[in-house]
């Protein structure tokens, strides 16, 4: 296995874990600042907030994740992986696809790898005056050999950002949230890599 | 009856009175792998010294429900130094408690669990941050420097324990794993050449443990001395 294609799949959601109401409303609108194509969607949101009450400490799903500066959560994550595998050295050719490759392009490669965010977004982390939230991400990889199939590894990963800072920090500085979260998708790329590169036989 | 109070025995009495719990925290041998640290020519090497940097070096955490010290069993520096002697055996190389080709020393910058919540969706973040040395066999020549950070997150209950030490315990594999998939630390091992004597000498080992002739941990000098016969597939984890 030395030739290998990285394409994001699924959709991600945007959550907010916290067990203690906050203002849904206020950090959508910083969010959207920084998250372009969020900004359609807040009204919306807005409207929805209105309609339930935020039951944070459900995790409810604030808004659907679909683009995190240019690119989805799922590419950043699969870039910083296949940015891993090729560091690495184990691996002649690592590609990243925004789809599956089809044609040529999926008879060039020995395994395809899938790459997924079903979440991401902001965690409480520790209480305190004021509470700590750090950025935080969800990621699955699944390998699949290819002409048959197979799936030869499959890994989850959850993944939380070293930095911890209160609610207001990431309400209030839409760059800083981005770049929180922008980073955690990143490590949660290099996780997913280097436990792949760890497993007995992967790769090999 | 005559009943001896020891200090052992006096010193669980005031963990138990004072509502601390104890975790066993540690990175057992049987989830560790050969990864590309076993790329390198077996090396011989120091592990150490390795330092507790923490803020706070009585407790790993606080109890959700009450704020009492989480602690664990043994001191977090031996925790990580077996860590440590776990993965470069593991790896085919040669723990020696002096003059190996390499040293590996750490601070312990973190050893945590964060809880927030006191029910059954508290939020738990196990954090190992360790801040990596390596220089060569005499500590002259710095070969790298690197931080390392690892995560676990998870809910359940707040009176979770066995959460707790999971979360801990798969917070410090995930460092070990990063570590161990470094290619910029393979390439400074790589790059510091064994020395003759200890290079027979080693790779004589890694082909023992490779064949099932000897667990690794056996090979760590001067910790370990029995030597006792394991099957193939154990040996090769």
């Amino acid at each position: 296995m030395r030739r290998l294609a990285v394409v994001p799949s699924g959709e991600s959601k945007f959550t907010m874990v916290n067990d203690k109401k906050v203002d849904a409303g206020r950090l959508l609108d910083e969010v959207a600042k920084w998250y372009p194509k969020a900004a359609a969607l807040a009204p919306l949101a807005k409207a929805v907030q209105r309609g339930i009450d935020w039951l944070a400490d459900e995790g409810r799903s604030a808004a659907a994740a679909q683009r995190l500066g240019n690119a989805s959560p799922g590419v950043v994550v699969a870039e910083a992986f296949a940015r891993t595998l090729l560091a690495s050295g184990q691996f002649d050719e690592i590609q990243t696809f925004e789809r599956e490759p089809t044609g040529k392009e999926r008879q060039q490669i020995d395994a395809l790898v899938r790459v997924t965010v079903p979440t991401l977004g902001v965690v409480r982390v520790r209480e305190g005056k004021p509470d700590m939230m750090a950025a935080y991400a969800d990621a699955r990889a699944q390998v699949v050999v290819r002409p048959t199939g197979v799936v030869v590894w499959e890994h989850e990963e959850d993944v939380t950002h070293a930095e911890r800072l209160p609610l207001q920090a990431f309400t209030g500085d839409g760059e800083l949230a981005r770049q929180e979260l922008k980073e955690v998708l990143e490590r949660a790329g290099q996780r997913l890599a280097n436990e792949f590169l760890y497993a007995p036989n992967a790769g090999r | 009856m005559n009943a001896r109070i020891t200090p052992l025995t006096l010193f669980a009495v005031l963990v138990t009175l004072g509502g601390c719990t104890s975790l066993d925290i540690g990175y057992p041998e049987t989830v560790a792998n050969r990864a590309r640290l076993a790329s390198v020519t077996p090396r011989h090497v120091v592990v150490g010294p390795i330092t507790d940097r923490r803020i706070d070096q009585t407790r790993i955490g606080a109890k959700p429900q009450n704020g009492d010290g989480i602690k664990t069993r043994r001191p977090v520096v031996e925790i990580v130094r077996e860590a440590f002697v776990v993965e470069l055996t593991k790896n085919g190389h040669v723990v020696v408690p002096a003059e190996g080709d390499i040293r590996v020393a750490a601070d312990v910058e973190e050893f945590w669990l964060d809880a927030a919540g006191h029910d059954g969706a508290t939020q738990y973040v196990g954090r190992v941050a360790l801040a990596l040395v390596v220089t060569d066999g005499r500590g002259g020549t710095t070969l790298l420097t690197r931080r390392y950070v690892g995560t676990k997150r998870v809910q359940a209950e707040a009176d979770s324990k066995d959460t707790w030490r999971d979360a801990m315990n798969i917070a410090l594999a995930r460092v070990m794993r990063d570590i161990a998939t470094d290619p910029d630390l393979v390439a400074a091992l790589a790059r510091r050449p064994p020395s003759a004597r200890h290079s027979a000498d080693a790779i004589r080992r890694r082909s023992l443990v490779e064949q099932g002739a000897v667990e690794p941990l056996v090979l760590i000098r001067g910790l370990e001395t029995t030597m006792r016969g394991v099957s193939p597939s154990r040996a090769h984890g």
